[in-house]
């Protein structure tokens, strides 16, 4: 871990992104079919923004790639939002091992388009499959996970108020996949519990002056219109901790699109509501993905 | 200093129980689907045996798969597979095989073999022009077999 970080701190964090977003494409390009994995297109979700498998805003039970109980999968992804006032990129990277712990490791950067400066974080997430199948099991896939986060530079989010300047979530994930079932199609349903101190995902600290850990919901809801294509909303509740800098839960309507099972692209239209002060900032964003 | 949350527990509440909801509202759709049977919609018997014969090549041509079936007899596997298939969709036949445990015991079968007869299966489907409705329906009946299957590896 040490190693990694003194690799991606220097020079500028767009240098940064852009070697992930690089390696991501190399590896795509790289990917022949003879090393996808066994699993069922899709079956590995996208990549969230805290680098786990997920949906865009939130991770789910499954585990990234489509590396089934023998394989190991890895995947990157580059993703880019913009809403109003703020602009986030998001590089990340994860392995699946066995289709029974997936590692990951996500760079996060907020460009303060109107404030100015910028805010980033590094995420070393780790995620464990404890049974299920999102296809096959009647209870779905369940996955408990763990994302510790560490703000590259603290200074702001701890004038905002903010007690620390890392923290660790912890989650509990539920998918299921329920066949047929909108005029014969899939549809895909999340939930997620999670444990956190966060403030907006960590890139305002952690903690604060209005309280510090609590439990928080997020769930999504797609369908498949195709095998290919998902379209689907997702919810993810937040804690208000800052008294100055309000925090509302974040939602998403998103449609991504499965080329194959190492290349997937997601958008999304985003509404994150009342950022560090800025009200009501909606966008885009979209994803770039690659597995092999 | 009085101080106000916008996101007060209430709405939070609201939201979790309107997503627990829909969620559960979606399961309890899941067995309505239309009112043609199942079988119908796959075509009946002449779709479904294509679909056996189209699903036999597609695993001859598959090094990974085909191994299991050195021991088998083809055309009573075939035979018993299309009964099965017109069985779950509701078709007036009864499969009377061997139960889908004892059938498969001690293969060795993984969750990447599984899933490689799954992928060909809707391939095979998809290319006899079966509708993505009607695909989806015939997974969704199979999937639960998929814990009996993998019992006795």
């Amino acid at each position: 871990m040490m190693l990694f970080q003194s690799i991606f701190t220097p020079p500028s964090s767009l240098f940064r992104h852009a070697l992930f977003t690089s390696l991501a494409l190399c590896l795509a390009l790289a990917a022949a079919p003879s090393f996808a994995g066994s699993r069922i297109l899709g079956t590995g979700g996208v990549s969230a923004i805290e680098g786990a498998a997920g949906g865009g805003l939130s991770p789910w039970a499954v585990l990234s790639s489509t590396a089934s109980e023998q394989e190991i999968g890895v995947t990157a992804a580059a993703t880019r939002a913009w809403v109003d006032d703020y602009r986030l990129t998001v590089t990340g990277a994860s392995l699946n091992i066995y289709d029974r712990a997936e590692v990951s490791v996500a760079r996060q950067t907020l460009d303060l388009e109107t404030l100015g400066g910028e805010l980033g974080q590094d995420i070393y997430g780790a995620k464990v499959r404890l049974l299920g199948d999102v296809l096959y099991h009647p209870w779905g896939i369940w996955s408990v996970g763990v994302q510790h986060k560490r703000l590259v530079d603290g200074t702001i989010p701890t004038a905002l108020g903010a007690d620390e300047t890392s923290g660790t979530d912890v989650y509990l994930s539920t998918s299921k996949l329920l066949f047929s079932t909108v005029a014969g199609r899939n549809v895909l349903l999340n939930a997620t519990l999670r444990n956190t101190d966060a403030n907006q995902g960590g890139l305002l600290g952690f903690g604060g002056d209005q309280g510090s850990r609590s439990w928080v919901a997020e769930g999504s809801v797609g369908v498949f219109i195709t095998p290919q294509w998902i379209v689907g909303a997702e919810y993810r509740q937040k804690p208000d901790n800052l008294s100055v800098a309000e925090e509302d839960d974040w939602q998403s309507l998103y449609i991504a699109y499965f080329f194959n099972k190492h290349l997937s692209l997601t958008g999304a239209w985003l509404d994150l509501g009342d950022i560090a002060g800025l009200p009501s900032q909606r966008g885009g964003y979209l994803s770039l993905q690659a597995a092999f | 200093m009085s101080y106000q949350r916008k996101h007060n527990p209430m709405r939070r509440c609201l939201i979790a129980v309107i997503f627990t909801t829909v969620a559960f509202s979606l399961a309890g759709c899941a067995h309505q689907s239309t009112n043609t049977p199942l079988y119908q919609r796959l075509g009946g018997e002449a779709t479904i045996d294509a679909v056996v014969e189209n699903l036999l090549y597609r695993i001859a041509d598959d090094p990974e798969v085909v191994v299991f079936f050195a021991n088998t007899n083809i055309d009573l596997f075939a035979e018993s597979l299309a009964s099965q298939l017109c069985d779950v969709s509701d078709g007036p036949c009864r499969y009377e095989g061997p139960p889908m445990d004892r059938a498969h015991q001690h293969m060795g079968l993984t969750d990447g073999h599984f899933n490689r007869l799954v992928e060909h299966l809707d391939a095979a489907m998809q290319e006899e022009g079966i509708a993505l409705g009607a695909r989806n329906e015939l997974l969704g009946r199979l999937a639960p077999m998929y814990a009996d299957i993998m019992r006795l590896q």
